[in-house]
Formats: C-alpha cells, sequence, structure tokens
C-alpha cells in the first residue's frame, strides 16, 4: 500500500457540486434544436389484438410529425419477447402506438384522437391462475417461462426431512414493488447522417446500445448512449421501449425527439419488483440442527420476461446457502401474466426469498425454544462453505451463487455481523414481552441475517491516462447510477497509482468515449470495474515509472510514486507527474485494463445481520420503527461515508416494502389503481427509524483493495427483520406483505377468536 | 388535460355571475390541491376555472359575538395556526394538522377541503366509469376496497375524504353557500348528500353555487373536543379511519356528546348511539372500549375493509380515554 490512503475515508463526491448548484442535466433539461415531443398511446385493455389504428383525425395536422404504429415499426426487438410496438396487448398501459409533435401539450392531444380497434383477448391477473391448464396464454409457448420451474438441489432434500426430528411449512406472499424514483424515466434521440444519439435515464449505456442497435436494425458503431445524470436507478430503469420509441419517432420525423414518462407512466410502464408467493418447508432436530430446506417460489413477471430468470433464481440464494445444511432444494417458477412488466429491482428476488426463509426461522426457534440469535449462530453458513462435492470445474470462476458445496467463501464476515450487530442494538438486554400487558402500544424486537451475491460481474474494462497538466483521467463505460461510483473509482485509481484523489478526473457513461462496461447492476461496479480501474492504475503507475527511469537513468525498482510526484527510495522528490507529461510530449502514457472479475477457488459474497425495534399500536394497527441496527461484511470499506449512505437508503427503501408500499391492480380488470405518490405509500420522514450501521472488519481477499459487494444487500434484511420484531410485539406473524394497518388489526382479530 | 380559460372574479357577485353564465361547463378553484389532480386525470374537464384569490371577504378567521366565522378561502395552515381555533376548538386545529402536507396546507382552502372529491380509486381512473361518473355500475364493490365505507355502502362506497368536515360537525358548524340567487345557510351535516340520494355529488351545491362561510358557534367553556386520524402513514395521507369527539362534562356527568366518524362513510358519519350511551354518566362510569364498540355497531363492511370495524373501535375508545381519564392526553396522536 502506498503512503497515500485515500482508500478508506470519506472523501467528496464527484459530482456533488453539479447536483448541488443545479448544473447537473438529468435527461429532462436536455433540449436540442427542433426538438419534437412524444407521447405513448397506451393499451387499455389487459390483453388484446390491436386489429386497427386508425391517424386520419390528425393526419396532415400542422405540428404533428410522425405515428408510430405495430403496423408501421421496424421488425427489430429489444428483447425476445419484445418488439419495438407490437399487434398485441399484454397488460394495461403496455405501449400500443407513439406520435411526435411540436409540444407536448399537441403530442398528447394527437395521441387523444388516434383511433385504436382492440379485439380484447381472455386475460390473467394472477401467476396463480397464469400456471393454471387451460389459462390464456400471455405470449406463445405458455405462461410458465420455460415450460418448468427452475430447479436446483444440493444433497437429498427428502433425506434430510426423514432425519429430522421436526418439520416446519410456513407460506407467504410479498408485493409488487415499484421503486418509485425521484426521476421518470425519459429519453431524447437525435440522428444525423444515419447515427443515432440517444440521451436517456440509463444504468449501462454499452447494454443500452446494444438493444437500440439491434431493435432499430443499425450498426453498433452508429448509435452513441450518453447516460445523463440520473435521478435514482434501482435497477428499474431499463428494459422499457421509451428510448427506443423516441428513436424510430426521430428517425421518422427528421427531427429529435424527447419523451418523459410521466409519474403515472413511471409506475405502470416502469418496471418494478416481481410479486411472489412463497412456501418454505424446513427440518429440524431437536437441538435446533438444521436437516433439510425446501423452499418454492411462485414469481410473477408480468407481461414480459425482463431479467425474471436472474430474479427468480436469486429468491433461492438464501434458501440454498444461508444456513449450514446438506440437503436443500429450491423450485422457482416464472410466470408471465396481464400484469404490468416487473423486472429488476435492488436486490432482485433475495428480499422475497430471505422473508419467507428468515421468518420460517424465527418461527422454529421459537418453537424449539432457542433464541434467535443464538438459533442462527449455530446454524449460519461459515467461512468453510457448505458440505458437499464442488463441481465447477477447478480451471473456472465461481458463481457467485453456487448451489454446489465444497467450495469456501473468499471471506465471511456473517457471525461478527451477528455478534457486532447483537451488541450494539443490546440485543440479550432487549425489553421483556409486553405482548399480553394493558397498554395499547406492543414493543418488540427482531432480527435476520442474509447472504448476497454480487461483486464479480461481467468482462469489465477501463482505461487509465496521463493528462498533460498531471492530472489522470479515469475513462470507463460505467454509469453512476447516483450510488457514487464515480467516486469510489477516483478513490481507487487515485490510491493504485499514488496520487491525491482531486487529481483524478472520471470519464463515464458515454459509449462515444469509453471501453464496453457491464450495466451498474448486482452489485458489481466497485468490485468489477474497481478491479478493472486498479489494474490499469498499477499498469500506468509502471509505465510512468519506467519512462522516469529511463529518463533520469535512475533504477526503476527504486522509484515509486506518492503523493503525485514520483521519489526515489530516499523520498527525493524526482519528477511531479505534471512534468513526467511534459517529459513524454505527444507520447502520452496511458494503459488500458479488461478483466473477468471473480474467484477460481472462492465464492464470494457478502453478508450481514440487520436488528429492530419495533412499536406496534393494537387500537390503530400501525408499526413504527423506532430504531434499526445494520451490520454489513461487504468487505473493506472504500468510502465509509458513501457506504453508510448505501445502508441507509437500502433499508429506508425496504421500510416502504414492508410496511405500506405496493403496486395494486383491480383483478377484475388488470387496472393499476394507485399510480401515484399520493396512492403508493412511499415512506416519509415521519416514519424513517434512525439507522445504525456497522460494518465487519473483513478485507476480502479477491476484491480491490479488499471490498465486496454493497450496493443491494442493504434491502435484503428489512422486511424479515420488521415482520419477526411485529410478532415480538403483538404474537402475529404476519406473512403477508406489506404490514398495513388493515393486516396487523385483521390478525389481531383472528387471533382473538381463536 | 384539457386546456381551460381562467378568470380571476373580484367579487362574490362576478363568482356567481361568471358560474351562471356558462353553467357546468365553469368550475371554482380555490388552493386547487384537488381540483388540479382531477383535471390532469380527466375527472374533471372544465372549460373555465373561476379563481377566488383576490375575492375580497373570503380569507380569514373572525371572532364575533355568537362564535368563529371562517372564510372559505382561508387556508388549512391558518386555521391550524390560530390561537383561538387551537385553544377552543381543538378537534378542529387538529383535524387540520392532520391534512396531507404542509405544503398542501399552506394553499388549500377550508372551502376546497370540504368540496373535495372522493379518493375511490376507481372514480379516479378514467377507465371505469363509475357510478359517481354517471356510469351504471360501481366497481368497488366486487373490486378492491379496503379504503372505502363499512356504513351506508350499499350503493357507492366511495368514503368522504374530508379531515375538517368530520370536525366541524363536532363542533354544530354551518356552512353559508351563495350564488346569484342568494344565499342559505345549514348545518355542516347537512351539506353532505347521501350517495342514495345522488351518487355522483357528495354535496347540495347547485350549479353556480359556491361555499362562501363556516360558521362555528361559541363553544361552551366546558368544551373538550379531540380530532384522531389512523392512516397508514403519518403524512400525505388519508384517513382509514377518523373520530371527531367533543364532549362537555358539568359536574361529573356528560352533558353533551359528539361522536363523528370520518373516513368510513360516503360523508362525515355521527355515531349517535355512541353520544346516547356517553351522555349521562358520570365520567368515572365511562367505559371506553364498550363506546368504541357501540360506534362501530351497524357497520357493514365489505370484502377488504372489515379491519375498520375494529379500528373505529380503538379510536374512539382512545378519544374517549384521552378526553376523559388520560389527563396528559398522551393519546392525541394515534
Amino acid at each position: 500500500m502506498t503512503a497515500n490512503s485515500v482508500i478508506g475515508t470519506s472523501v467528496a463526491r464527484h459530482d456533488l457540486p453539479d447536483k448541488l448548484t443545479g448544473e447537473a442535466k438529468y435527461t429532462s433539461d436536455i433540449s436540442l434544436p427542433g426538438m419534437l415531443h412524444g407521447k405513448v398511446i397506451r393499451s387499455p385493455h389487459p390483453h388484446a389484438r390491436i386489429v386497427g389504428i386508425s391517424t386520419s383525425a390528425i393526419d396532415g395536422t400542422p405540428g404533428v410529425h410522425a405515428v408510430l404504429t405495430p403496423f408501421n415499426v421496424p421488425e427489430g426487438r429489444l428483447a425476445p419477447d419484445v418488439p419495438i410496438l407490437d399487434r398485441v396487448a399484454r397488460y394495461v398501459g403496455d405501449e400500443v402506438a407513439a406520435v411526435a409533435a411540436d409540444d407536448e401539450d399537441l403530442a398528447e392531444y394527437a395521441a387523444s384522437l388516434i383511433e385504436v380497434e382492440y379485439e380484447p383477448l381472455p386475460f390473467v391477473t394472477t401467476a396463480r391462475e397464469a400456471v393454471e391448464p387451460n389459462s390464456p396464454p400471455v405470449h406463445p409457448g405458455g405462461n410458465l417461462v420455460g415450460g418448468e420451474p427452475l430447479t436446483l438441489t444440493r444433497g437429498d432434500v427428502d433425506e434430510g426431512f426423514e432425519e429430522a426430528d421436526r418439520t416446519f411449512s410456513m407460506s407467504f406472499s410479498t408485493p409488487a414493488h415499484s421503486p418509485a424514483p425521484l426521476e421518470p424515466r425519459a429519453a431524447v434521440a437525435a440522428w444525423e447522417d444515419g447515427r443515432l444519439t440517444v440521451w436517456k435515464t440509463s444504468r449501462g449505456v454499452h447494454a443500452d446500445r446494444l438493444s437500440l442497435a439491434s431493435a432499430l436494425g443499425v450498426e453498433r458503431d452508429n448509435v452513441r448512449v450518453v447516460g445523463a445524470t440520473l435521478g435514482a436507478g434501482f435497477g428499474g430503469k431499463d428494459e422499457s421501449r421509451l428510448s427506443v420509441i423516441a428513436a424510430e419517432l426521430a428517425r421518422r420525423a427528421g427531427k429529435p425527439v424527447k419523451i418523459e414518462a410521466t409519474r403515472e407512466e413511471e409506475f405502470v410502464a416502469g418496471r418494478k419488483r416481481h410479486s411472489t408467493e412463497t412456501t418454505v418447508k424446513i427440518g429440524v432436530k431437536n437441538d435446533g440442527t438444521v436437516t433439510a430446506i425446501h423452499a418454492t417460489t411462485l414469481m410473477d413477471t408480468g407481461a414480459y420476461l425482463a431479467s425474471g430468470p436472474g430474479v427468480v433464481r436469486r429468491a433461492g440464494q438464501a434458501a440454498l446457502y444461508l444456513y449450514r445444511c446438506a440437503n436443500v432444494r429450491y423450485d422457482g417458477y416464472l410466470v408471465y401474466t396481464n400484469q404490468p412488466s416487473a423486472a429488476s429491482y435492488r436486490a432482485l428476488g433475495a428480499p422475497q426469498g430471505h422473508f419467507a426463509l428468515e421468518v420460517t426461522m424465527n418461527h422454529i426457534a421459537d418453537e424449539l425454544g432457542i433464541d434467535p440469535l443464538e438459533f442462527r449462530l449455530r446454524n449460519h453458513v461459515g467461512i468453510e462453505g457448505q458440505a458437499g462435492e464442488r463441481i465447477t470445474p477447478t480451471n473456472e470462476i465461481i458463481d457467485t451463487q453456487p448451489v454446489e458445496g465444497g467450495i469456501p467463501f473468499s471471506s465471511n464476515g456473517l457471525r461478527e455481523c451477528l455478534e457486532s450487530g447483537a451488541e450494539a442494538f443490546g440485543w440479550n438486554e432487549r425489553q421483556a414481552d409486553d405482548s399480553q400487558s394493558a397498554g395499547h402500544i406492543k414493543t418488540g424486537s427482531g432480527m435476520s441475517m442474509f447472504i448476497y451475491r454480487g461483486g464479480p460481474g461481467g468482462r469489465s474494462s477501463a482505461r487509465v491516462r496521463l493528462n498533460a497538466d498531471g492530472s489522470v483521467q479515469l475513462v470507463a463505460g460505467l454509469m453512476d447510477v447516483g450510488e457514487g461510483s464515480t467516486t469510489v473509482m477516483a478513490q481507487i485509481v487515485a490510491e493504485a497509482l499514488g496520487v491525491p484523489y482531486d487529481s483524478v478526473r472520471v470519464t463515464f457513461g458515454d459509449t462515444a468515449d469509453t471501453p464496453e462496461a457491464p450495466i451498474t447492476a448486482g452489485s458489481t461496479a466497485t468490485f468489477s470495474t474497481g478491479t478493472a480501474a486498479k489494474q490499469a492504475a498499477e499498469a500506468l503507475k509502471a509505465k510512468i515509472l519506467n519512462a522516469v527511469a529511463t529518463h533520469m537513468d535512475d533504477d526503476v525498482s527504486a522509484l515509486d510514486i506518492v503523493d503525485g510526484s514520483v521519489v526515489s527510495e530516499d523520498g527525493n522528490v524526482r519528477l511531479r507527474l505534471a512534468d513526467v507529461a511534459a517529459m513524454v510530449g505527444e507520447n502520452v502514457l496511458d494503459a488500458d485494463a479488461s478483466v473477468m472479475p471473480g474467484s477460481r477457488d472462492h465464492i464470494v459474497n457478502s453478508f450481514g445481520a440487520h436488528f429492530a425495534e419495533v412499536e406496534v399500536d393494537t387500537e390503530t394497527g400501525n408499526v413504527r420503527v423506532v430504531r434499526y441496527v445494520a451490520a454489513h461484511d461487504s468487505g473493506r470499506i472504500l468510502n465509509p461515508q458513501l457506504a453508510t449512505n448505501q445502508v441507509e437508503g437500502g433499508v429506508s427503501q425496504m421500510l416502504g416494502f414492508t410496511l405500506s408500499e405496493e403496486m395494486l391492480t383491480d383483478p377484475q380488470s388488470g387496472v393499476t389503481l394507485n399510480a401515484s405518490l399520493l396512492e403508493h405509500k412511499s415512506p416519509t420522514v415521519k416514519e424513517y427509524p434512525p439507522i445504525e450501521v456497522i460494518f465487519a472488519d473483513v478485507v476480502d481477499p479477491i476484491g480491490p483493495f479488499g471490498a465486496k459487494a454493497l450496493g443491494e444487500p442493504p434491502s435484503v434484511g428489512p422486511a424479515p427483520t420488521i415482520v419477526n420484531a411485529i410478532y415480538d410485539a403483538i404474537g402475529v406473524r404476519i406473512t403477508d406483505l406489506p404490514a398495513t394497518p388493515d393486516k396487523i388489526l385483521g390478525a389481531l382479530n383472528r387471533r382473538e377468536e381463536a | 388535460m384539457n386546456a381551460f380559460e381562467y378568470v380571476s372574479a373580484q367579487s362574490v357577485d362576478e363568482v356567481g355571475e361568471l358560474l351562471a353564465a356558462n353553467g357546468e361547463a365553469t368550475g371554482i378553484i380555490a388552493g386547487g390541491t384537488d381540483l388540479i389532480g382531477e383535471i390532469k386525470q380527466g375527472t374533471a374537464r372544465p372549460s373555465r376555472l373561476v379563481g377566488l384569490h383576490s375575492v375580497d371577504g373570503l380569507r380569514g378567521v373572525h371572532l364575533y359575538e355568537r362564535g368563529l366565522l371562517i372564510g372559505a378561502m382561508t387556508t388549512i395552515a391558518e386555521i391550524a395556526e390560530h390561537a383561538h381555533v387551537r385553544s377552543r376548538y381543538a378537534v378542529l386545529a387538529e383535524a387540520c394538522d392532520s391534512v396531507a402536507t404542509p405544503q398542501i396546507r399552506n394553499v388549500g382552502t377550508l372551502g376546497g377541503n370540504l368540496c373535495q372529491r372522493p379518493r375511490c380509486w376507481y372514480y379516479r381512473s378514467p377507465l371505469f366509469d363509475c357510478l359517481k361518473k354517471g356510469g351504471d355500475r360501481c366497481f368497488a364493490h366486487e373490486g378492491m376496497n379496503k379504503f372505502h365505507a363499512i356504513f351506508d355502502n350499499g350503493v357507492c362506497p366511495a368514503v368522504h375524504a374530508s379531515d375538517t368536515a368530520v370536525a366541524l360537525c363536532a363542533v354544530n358548524a354551518r356552512v353559508l353557500l351563495m350564488s346569484v340567487d342568494g344565499a342559505r345557510m345549514m348545518p355542516v351535516e347537512d351539506f353532505f348528500v347521501r350517495p342514495d340520494e345522488d351518487a355522483t355529488a357528495e354535496n347540495v351545491l347547485q350549479s353556480g353555487e359556491m361555499v362562501a362561510e363556516i360558521v362555528i358557534p361559541t363553544a361552551s367553556p366546558n368544551l373538550r373536543s379531540i380530532y384522531l386520524k389512523a392512516k397508514e402513514r403519518q403524512a400525505m395521507d388519508f384517513a382509514l379511519a377518523s373520530v371527531a369527539l367533543s364532549i362537555e362534562v358539568s359536574e361529573d356527568v356528560v352533558s353533551y356528546a359528539r361522536v363523528v366518524l370520518g373516513g368510513v362513510a360516503p360523508m362525515p358519519y355521527r355515531a349517535h348511539s355512541a353520544e346516547d350511551a356517553l351522555v349521562g354518566m358520570r365520567v368515572s362510569d365511562v367505559d371506553s372500549q364498550r363506546i368504541g364498540r357501540i360506534a362501530a355497531d351497524g357497520a357493514t363492511p365489505l370484502s377488504d375493509n372489515g379491519y375498520k370495524v375494529r379500528l373505529v373501535s380503538g379510536l374512539v375508545s382512545r378519544a374517549v380515554r384521552t378526553l376523559l381519564c388520560d389527563e396528559s392526553q398522551e393519546g392525541r396522536s394515534p
């Protein structure tokens, strides 16, 4: 390690000045000369064939420049099940046609005059009905994606249940859940000489470029995607038709086109967390040893597949790997319905899977008379991983979400999280059971633990260059979705190179200037692009030192870079980096790195344990989270302030998932009923509890400077933690999220009647 | 949203003339916090809106010999902050505190709060032609109805969303309506209409008529009052259920009681049997839980809102407890 130590300090965010002064340009701030505005015509039916579209009412209307229908679009697709526009509408709000006009009002007016003739089709709005044999198919080939469930097993689960003294089974459901980002999605598209530029709300400009190019039938190199400053990513910002519609309207109109989703459109036609039904069956010995875990999840992907296969797989990770257990099985059913499409949302299926598993585990601990913390300390997976045979060939990178046993973790701070979280919370001194006391406000404490994949993502690249003024340019295709990756990457480069943080400039989020990068997703940016940035910076350092050694006739092994200057072993400054740049002149020093991050010997996972104290009002059904402790093993923390923000944000966000937020659709019609910030009950400042954040003292041997994944893990713990605390308070186990007052009061009624 | 013309009226007479000139297509806009949302959603499509901000005499809280006059254009925040309202009509001040958010309370008016349209999601969505919009069926009865009415819910179970209306009923307030044809005054209770009389309207306002003023009779020095509101989140939310309770106690006996429920019926709902059960009781004999149960008597919950029966009982019980038993008044925020 150099003497620099930028790593581990809370340097100020790169993007802070622009955001604080209003200089940051979001997509909606972008305006081009002659730019038109687009509006989308959306289906009022949950399932319908589009028989015809008449535009005669607006043909020749001044100011209306282009109309897009399923009958005049190019044949390309954004995804295998998503053409640019389709002749079948699959949910209420599905894109049917679009129009571009001089201004937004005119576009809206023109859209209202376009007549669409629909032939309504039979539809299905629940996953349970959708998998019935005679259910109307949402896509050809039936509603169960792939025709069979995803089944993952280790050991023999039947044998495991035979070994058990007792078997427990519980069922759970979780709602469709919108990220409700402050910024609705938007895109601006412009063509020039057959080349397309799109500015958009993006979490991965290179992936967006590929899907736009393939849908529009344009060479990839003729498409440039620029990720404007993003007002929240959370996974949900892509996978919709908005930008391809803008691009095709712009091509037809011969002018730039901007489309901004309204708040209602963002809720309905944006993307959301999959609703699920999960049943968990667990076998245990009387001493609390877990002998078998079998989880089954039925997951509603809505009208389109999007990232569904990855999400349904991740919903099984807790059941398969969180507890030391030789016999496990997960069956994941991913199902199409005529609901608005689900897709990626922070932590994908993990919150749903952990909610079911960790509430059931609390039930088991209670039934066995074991403290829930003690139960987990006895059973959590250790650094050695699961028992069993490694199946992955020895020369291959280990999946971050393995099923097989026989592979150790690179690091595993789960026990430290359980212990330090319990200590900070005062778990052993928590308030005694007051559920039978006379007062109407009951207090309870709950906890849960989690495991999360992340870290290693796909192939990641970075380029680092010494600028003429001695500053250092980091160029990466990554998109900072608001989490601060530009800042952390600059820290990594500064540390690896030995320069001050302020001297690193960052170019991100524009396909024109940057090498390929995966999307900012799966909590992989710091680990993956960070590894590439570190290697590129190390390579550049070697080049700089070699150049100086050659020029000054020094021994290269006696040189180092400290605080932006090349120094010799005795600490004397040989050259400042600006002098090095001047010295090499036009022979600019730069270095590239392209890495496939990961490990061939270890599983790289993050861990954590959360604790909450709640007050439940038995007269109103309100649950108030009084305080919260979140203990995380995300390896070495590169920027404590940003990391703490991530945890606080994730916990706060999932407070809504747990207690108040859900997207509701009318079962008779498929219409979304609460597509507004008023009716979709995101928590407010009055709901957020004080959150104490603890990071385990873990330095991962694989990750850059010891870091592991952090972006998504904070979202995994809140639901089971709070629901377990509710049980502790009132003796009622909520199995159907969100735990709104109607459910709390209904459960209390049922318990009193029983 | 449809385009509309905005006219700023300068006098009550001019409001009446503008309304009379153009019939149903002209609407009144006060704070606009509800109406603009309705126009954006297409539930309201006025071609002209008459603004009231420049009309003299419609704004302010005034004490007079027989009570309190509150102009219809007085903002919710102004009422909540008014010292006399806070000290003598706690139920109204607390109802105002509970409305929406500070931003909305700063522009939303009392007249607008009384005239706001229901939050029923079937009514608000342009995709349902429901009874309230002149259609021939109610979608909530067979659909999702956890926020809907548990009383008087046979025709249109959309609940009245106003907090202030519930509180005003508990202090026997009256409302003054004006039009070019003159003025009329009635108890706030009678301002609202039941869906079986007219499912498309929530109140008696005729075309061309406006709410001008609220009159609250002088409160007895013995009056104690409270407003409790249960919601899913503690700001920016409508009542799952609310209770406005006002009670007078003389010589340790309850001599007067008003129990008015919000969020559970198409209009503020007087729980007469609970009032009857309270009046005449010695304070030390009042069983708050029993009063709570009585208040919920006669509820006819729908598929998703059975919890409101327990909720109403709990809120009424807590309100009674807080006013009569709990000197610390800790129960004031539910």
